[in-house]
């Protein structure tokens, strides 16, 4: 035992750390799902069981947050993927002295500061006479709290599709260009060459970066919250992940429900557990083209 | 893709609409900051200091003055970074270099982390700081957010350590040093690409930090400059000449970076970086 | 097939402001196997390329028979092509590879099936259609990439180095079912190659290539026995050609004290150059010293010192000298090449 000292005292303050902030908040989560935490019990909580879930169960609202979380993850991972791809393949379709900048480019809303990117989004979709997009249309209103669920969408979105549009760019560039002249000379125009030999080869990617982000999104709600804080008016974009987080940590109508906002997290958390297990499985990291060494999305 | 079809302005055409909302948001911010009123994206006014009173005038509507954001900011950023490079490193240097028990394992375990959605961990996160008494603490948040992102960065930092030849540390070794001496001296110096890299990506994450601040600090002394801006949301009227002016300050080091680092920031964030 | 003639006119390719090849003016005739032939980054991939179509000339003009080619995109040129990597579709059978120029064709279901088999029975892989590259070896791949080219029955066959890949075992063999297949076919090919002994081996004629200019257009047999440069001189051959630099004078060719008696050659400073094999150990030879001695088993390399001049020579079985030996070398009067101050020759 003792010569494993050194590897251990290397290993020691990750390990520390992941326990801690990793493994003790799964368990924490679940185990909380189970108390009646809660403003007024946050002394001495007691232990209720599943009563938490049956009250989920039986919330009236429950049908509204689901059908929210699915219309969110759908059409935001529809928007990440499909414009990562058509992003991918524009910026390779152009030579890369041009493309390069434009790849640049849609990196910005990833690395902006949130509360900057939707200040930004506030700014341009506010009534006239200041913001852009009533301007254009000539309609004055608040198009945040118009089309909520437009806005949520897009403004995810520009963030999510540099995800894939890297990965995927990555795919096409590790495309052996003897096989592209093949394709040329066996007659294969640019769209033929596209679609019988570039997007095949990006089956696997595209298949990687739709289960990487649907993941993410079910979980996600930071830029939600920025926007519309699940609003406007009673849940119009609220999704499972924001109202656990609602529940547990806002003071909405006066008291914190943390035990039922734990047990709706431990939904997510077990999920979460169960499919990166799976992804482990089915995806062999290594084999990936490039493997991205960025964060959610 | 080589063979570029001879229609490829085409293509540049429509990329540009597609990619004008980014730009066009940029702009705006950048114009609304300077000028009394923008509409849509022309000044509407002279431009005015007046956005930018927050740098001079201590306190605006009642919160603590910027310079404590941004101080906060820059410690949380920078101790998240520095933390951050040098756990995931050692961590990274054991699992890539060394031999222990359940060595498989805790990769694979690693690798599950990398993809779990953190998020989903926060409420049992607020309450595990606040029976260790770091709620509302600046460094409670700083050790929640390095712990976060600790499985990229072991990720990260070990596929850098795979890379290096055995030679220099054998020689180091046989030398008479201590393994702590080889990492420090010897190996760390040799994955400094790597730690750039991990350092960017830390920086960059944890100066726009909002969720994390969010929801684990209250007081304003311990704001960062994500808080700071974010409590302007909740009134009931927007200054936005002043938001602006502070969404660009708070911005600025990011699009200082991205103009001057921008095929750097590609090149890592495509993973391109040799590791 | 009945061959297409093809014809290169002048053609020029400039990258920015590098040139990769400069005026190349060259015929081939129908159905007739063209080796294009020369060290890395001479051209010859180049020029290649650009009767693919995968490149545009810069200046210059590509024909095949009547048809001007050279402002074609590929698909319209219809030629085939073998890659050195064989450029297999990995995602796709080998049925699927071989298919692919007809499936863009718009082809009948019945007909690619039809002419996909024939095309891979012709090539001897009619058995394993139903597999994908990544599992079948080297040289069948090599066959798939041949069956593919071939199917559409095209004008011209551009192959780039197809043998380089191969271990050399097989290489041998297929080089011979190469030509064989095309002679039979009779379909217009030229052949890539930095291999000179491959070069001589195939083809009806041969260009070499240095430096982008075409250095020498003749049959194998003309380019050995009459290389028109020292370059093309010292390249078809292995072992090489000896070339001394000397200088011609009435009494022969002489270099420091390397002198030969040399009839009628011009005066000047020059190369001469003489082949291994027709250095013979004779006594009326000029003296040198055995250096190094290697055998390649029907014969012996032998590296001479003359004066100060290294000469390689080929000594057939039996008369292997000794090493440091003093022995005497003969060059032959009639087979000396003689090249004036630029390299070029001078004489028949």
């Amino acid at each position: 035992m003792r010569r494993y000292l050194i590897p251990f005292f290397f290993l020691a303050p990750a390990t520390l750390l992941i326990v801690l902030f990793f493994f003790v908040p799964v368990v924490a989560t679940i185990l909380l799902s189970f108390t009646d935490l809660s403003t007024t019990t946050f002394k001495n909580p007691s232990w209720v069981g599943l009563e938490n879930y049956r009250e989920l169960l039986s919330d009236p609202f429950l049908k509204k947050i689901l059908l929210n979380t699915a219309k969110y993850v759908i059409l935001t991972l529809a928007f990440n993927v499909g414009m990562g791809l058509v992003l991918a393949f524009l910026t390779s379709l152009v030579p890369d002295r041009i493309g390069d900048p434009y790849r640049a480019l849609w990196l910005l809303p990833r690395i902006l500061p949130p509360v900057v990117y939707v200040f930004i989004w506030q700014g341009l979709l506010a009534e006239a006479p200041m913001g852009l997009v009533s301007n254009l249309l000539g309609v004055s209103k608040n198009w945040i709290l118009a089309q909520p669920w437009a806005v949520v969408i897009l403004a995810n979105g520009f963030v999510g599709a540099s995800f894939g549009m890297l990965i995927f760019t990555s795919a096409i560039r590790s495309i052996s260009k003897e096989l592209f002249y093949a394709a040329a000379v066996d007659g294969a125009g640019t769209w033929e060459t596209i679609r019988r030999v570039v997007l095949p080869l990006l089956a696997w990617p595209i298949l990687f970066v739709t289960a990487y982000q649907t993941l993410s999104l079910l979980t996600s709600f930071e830029y939600i919250l920025l926007l519309t804080d699940g609003g406007p008016g009673f849940y119009t974009t609220e999704v499972w992940s924001l109202r656990a987080y609602h529940l547990a940590l806002s003071n909405y109508f006066g008291n914190v429900e943390f035990g039922l906002g734990a047990a709706m997290a431990a939904v997510l958390v077990v999920i979460g557990v169960v499919v990166s297990l799976f992804y482990l499985k089915i995806f062999n990291f290594k084999n990936l083209v490039s493997e991205p060494k960025i964060e959610v999305y | 893709m080589p063979l570029l079809p001879r229609n490829w302005p085409l293509f540049w055409v429509v990329l540009t609409l597609l990619t004008l909302p980014i730009l066009i948001g940029v702009i705006w911010l950048i114009l609304t900051a300077i000028f009394d009123q923008v509409h849509g994206l022309f000044p509407a006014g002279p431009p005015d200091p007046e956005n930018w009173r927050f740098l001079y005038e201590g306190s605006v509507g009642g919160r603590p003055p910027i310079w404590v954001a941004l101080k906060n900011s820059a410690v949380f950023a920078f101790t998240v970074a520095a933390l951050e490079l040098l756990i995931a490193s050692m961590a990274a240097y054991a699992i890539s270099r060394m031999k222990f028990p359940f060595r498989t394992p805790y990769l694979g375990m690693i690798l599950v982390l990398h993809a779990f959605p953190a998020v989903s961990l926060l409420i049992a996160i607020y309450y595990i700081l606040r029976v260790m008494g770091l709620f509302d603490t600046l460094i409670g948040v700083i050790l929640v957010k390095a712990s976060l992102e600790l499985p990229l960065g072991i990720w990260l930092m070990k596929g850098f350590f795979d890379h290096l030849s055995w030679d220099m540390e054998m020689a180091a070794l046989v030398d008479g040093a201590s393994r702590w001496l080889v990492f420090w001296k010897v190996a760390l110096p040799l994955v400094r690409p790597g730690l750039l890299a991990l350092g960017t990506f830390a920086l960059l994450s944890a100066w726009g930090e909002f969720i994390l601040p969010f929801t684990f600090i209250v007081s304003g002394k311990s704001w960062t400059l994500a808080l700071y801006m974010q409590s302007f949301f909740r009134e009931a009227f927007v200054d936005y000449g002043l938001l602006a002016a502070v969404g660009l300050f708070y911005a600025l080091p990011v699009l200082i970076l991205f103009l001057v680092g921008q095929r750097y920031l590609l090149n890592i964030y495509s993973g391109g970086v040799k590791g | 097939m009945t061959g297409t003639p093809l014809k290169l006119k002048n053609l020029t390719k400039r990258f920015g402001r590098v040139t990769a090849v400069e005026g190349i003016n060259l015929e081939v005739q129908g159905g007739e196997l063209v080796a294009f032939l020369g060290p890395s980054g001479c051209g010859k991939t180049t020029t290649l390329l650009m009767i693919a179509g995968i490149y545009r000339p810069t200046e210059g003009e590509i024909y095949f028979g009547d048809r001007r080619v050279d402002h074609l995109h590929p698909k319209d040129r219809d030629v085939g092509m073998v890659f050195q990597s064989y450029a297999l579709y990995p995602h796709l059978t080998l049925f699927e590879n071989i298919a692919f120029p007809l499936r863009l064709k718009r082809f009948s279901e019945a007909m690619i099936r039809e002419r996909v088999q024939k095309t891979a029975d012709l090539l001897g892989i009619g058995k394993i259609l139903d597999r994908k590259p990544a599992q079948v070896s080297g040289g069948q791949q090599q066959r798939a990439a041949l069956a593919r080219a071939l199917v559409k029955e095209p004008q011209v066959l551009l192959l780039d180095e197809p043998l380089s890949n191969l271990d050399t075992q097989i290489r041998l063999s297929a080089r011979a079912e190469i030509r064989r297949l095309q002679q039979n076919l009779g379909v217009t090919s030229i052949l890539v190659t930095h291999d000179q002994a491959e070069a001589l081996a195939m083809a009806d004629r041969v260009a070499v290539f240095s430096t982008g200019r075409l250095q020498q257009y003749d049959p194998p047999e003309v380019l050995y026995q009459s290389p028109k440069n020292t370059f093309v001189a010292g390249f078809v051959g292995s072992p090489p050609m000896n070339l001394i630099e000397g200088e011609f004078t009435a009494d022969g060719f002489k270099r420091g004290a390397f002198q030969i008696p040399i009839p009628g050659a011009p005066i000047g400073k020059g190369w001469l150059g003489v082949r291994p094999e027709h250095l013979t150990l004779s006594a009326e030879g000029i003296p040198a010293k055995v250096m190094v001695v290697e055998t390649l088993g029907r014969e012996f390399l032998v590296v001479l010192d003359a004066h100060g001049v290294r000469l390689q020579a080929l000594i057939p079985e039996g008369q292997k000298p000794a090493v440091n030996a003093e022995v005497r070398i003969k060059i032959p009067p009639e087979r000396p090449h003689y090249f004036d101050a630029q390299g070029l020759r001078i004489g028949p």
